[in-house]
């Protein structure tokens, strides 16, 4: 009896430890899409190499999704903030003139949407005004890099 | 030589069945099927053009918006009308009324949601249609009347469907190329030490390695007998011959064409 107690206590300490370790380590983003709010793609990145994937269209596509579901679902402009798919998930945070979608595949988005809300509303208050005239140019948008590169270091965790 | 690379959103709007959705797949892939498949909600393709201009070369790269063409369908279209900066405004020929809405409902739909917007008039399916039936004529003198160019085409043979895409290039870049024109104005040389200090300076810019490119100026320099501290226009011009067929190998044959065409200009126009 004492041994099934103790195998039980021992199991129960490696599944938290195991929990712990989980709930510790970081949400790992795959990849980052800056975006108007009309789906132009003002930057990407992406940890992997895809060669067969075309960033400007699927910035585009994931626009014309979001109109679909606010069309179809909420018509006082309600925004779509997360799209799951297989092993993927879809977080989207939005501001008046930036939308930022980050795919992840660590399952742990809600971690992720503070910190893509605060790289959004750092965007938005930065560059918000000059995206919101943005002739196309993104040589135009150079500087945007440096906020985007502290929200992929990890640098918006609190 | 200025390089830009300029992203533009374009939206193809008529009404359903007058072929914009085949339009883009001639335009981006070259491909046209018979099947009629009514667009369900939006779809975005690309395409990536050149443009090769005096003093400048732009990548445009177009994001192509194929919006659903019933009428019924107003937010979902206006949402991905929104942003757009240029837009194809299609319509059948052999449906008169489909060109007939172009003027009475789409473009309204086009002022009211991104306001006035480089546009451009199409008329499709030109293969089962007269280049000289009433609805040419209607699209055309409505087109004029909101002084914008209009284009007949057919998506099945493809006939002038590039023409459409490219002319309404042009007119998307028109404020790129104005801004490149007045920037190059404002710093272009004088005199012709000036003209050739400028050409040493852009040949070195685009050929990449410095040290090689310095060594084939020299060269050219040497062989056409231009005196550095003395140019004179004849020698020059020959030197910018043998610079031409550097960037040839370098480059590519249209670009050093068009650096060379601008550089006899600047040489042809500098004060002694």
């Amino acid at each position: 009896m004492f041994f099934i107690m103790f195998a039980a206590v021992l199991t129960a300490i490696n599944v938290f430890g195991l929990f712990m370790v989980w709930q510790s380590s970081p949400t790992i983003v795959d990849e980052v899409f800056l975006m108007t709010t009309n789906g132009m793609l003002l930057k990407h990145y992406t940890r992997r190499l895809r060669p067969d994937q075309d960033e400007d269209i699927l910035a585009g596509m994931l626009s014309a999704v979001q109109n679909f579901i606010r069309d179809s679902f909420d018509e006082a402009g309600g925004k779509l903030n997360e799209i799951r798919f297989e092993n993927y998930d879809i977080v989207i945070s939005h501001s008046k003139n930036v939308v930022i979608a980050a795919i992840i595949s660590t399952k742990k988005p809600e971690r992720l949407r503070t910190q893509l809300e605060s790289a959004t509303n750092d965007i938005e208050q930065q560059f918000g005004e000059r995206i919101s005239h943005w002739n196309g140019d993104r040589a135009e948008l150079g500087e945007v890099d440096v906020l985007m590169k502290k929200f992929l270091a990890g640098k918006y965790r609190h | 030589m200025e390089l830009r690379d300029i992203l533009k959103k374009v939206v193809l709007l008529g009404d359903g069945g007058v072929g914009k959705t085949s339009l883009i797949a001639r335009y981006v892939v070259n491909k046209f099927d018979d099947k009629y498949i009514a667009t369900i909600g939006t779809k975005v393709s690309r395409k990536d053009i050149q443009m090769v201009k005096p003093d400048l070369i732009i990548n445009l790269r177009i994001m192509i918006w194929d919006i659903l063409g019933q009428k019924e369908y107003s937010k979902v279209r206006s949402a991905s009308l929104s942003g757009a900066q240029g837009v194809i405004l299609v319509g059948d020929l052999s449906r008169p009324e489909t060109v007939q809405s172009l003027e009475n409902f789409w473009l309204k739909e086009v002022r009211q949601v991104v306001g006035t917007i480089p546009s451009v008039f199409v008329g499709n399916k030109l293969d089962i249609a007269d280049p000289e039936s009433i609805s040419a004529t209607m699209l055309q003198s409505m087109a004029q009347k909101q002084g914008c160019p209009s284009m007949l085409c057919s998506a099945k043979t493809g006939d002038n469907v590039e023409e459409v895409f490219a002319a309404l290039g042009e007119m998307l870049v028109a404020d790129v190329r104005a801004q490149s024109a007045a920037k190059e104005k404002a710093k272009r040389p004088q005199t012709l030490a000036e003209v050739v200090d400028f050409i040493v300076h852009d040949f070195c810019v685009q050929y990449g390695d410095l040290e090689k490119a310095m060594l084939i100026v020299q060269h050219q320099f040497e062989d056409a007998g231009v005196d550095i501290r003395k140019p004179q226009k004849e020698s020059v011009l020959q030197a910018l011959d043998g610079l031409a067929k550097a960037e040839e190998l370098s480059l590519t044959k249209t670009v050093a064409r068009v650096n060379l065409e601008e550089r006899q200009r600047m040489v042809i126009l500098a004060r002694v």
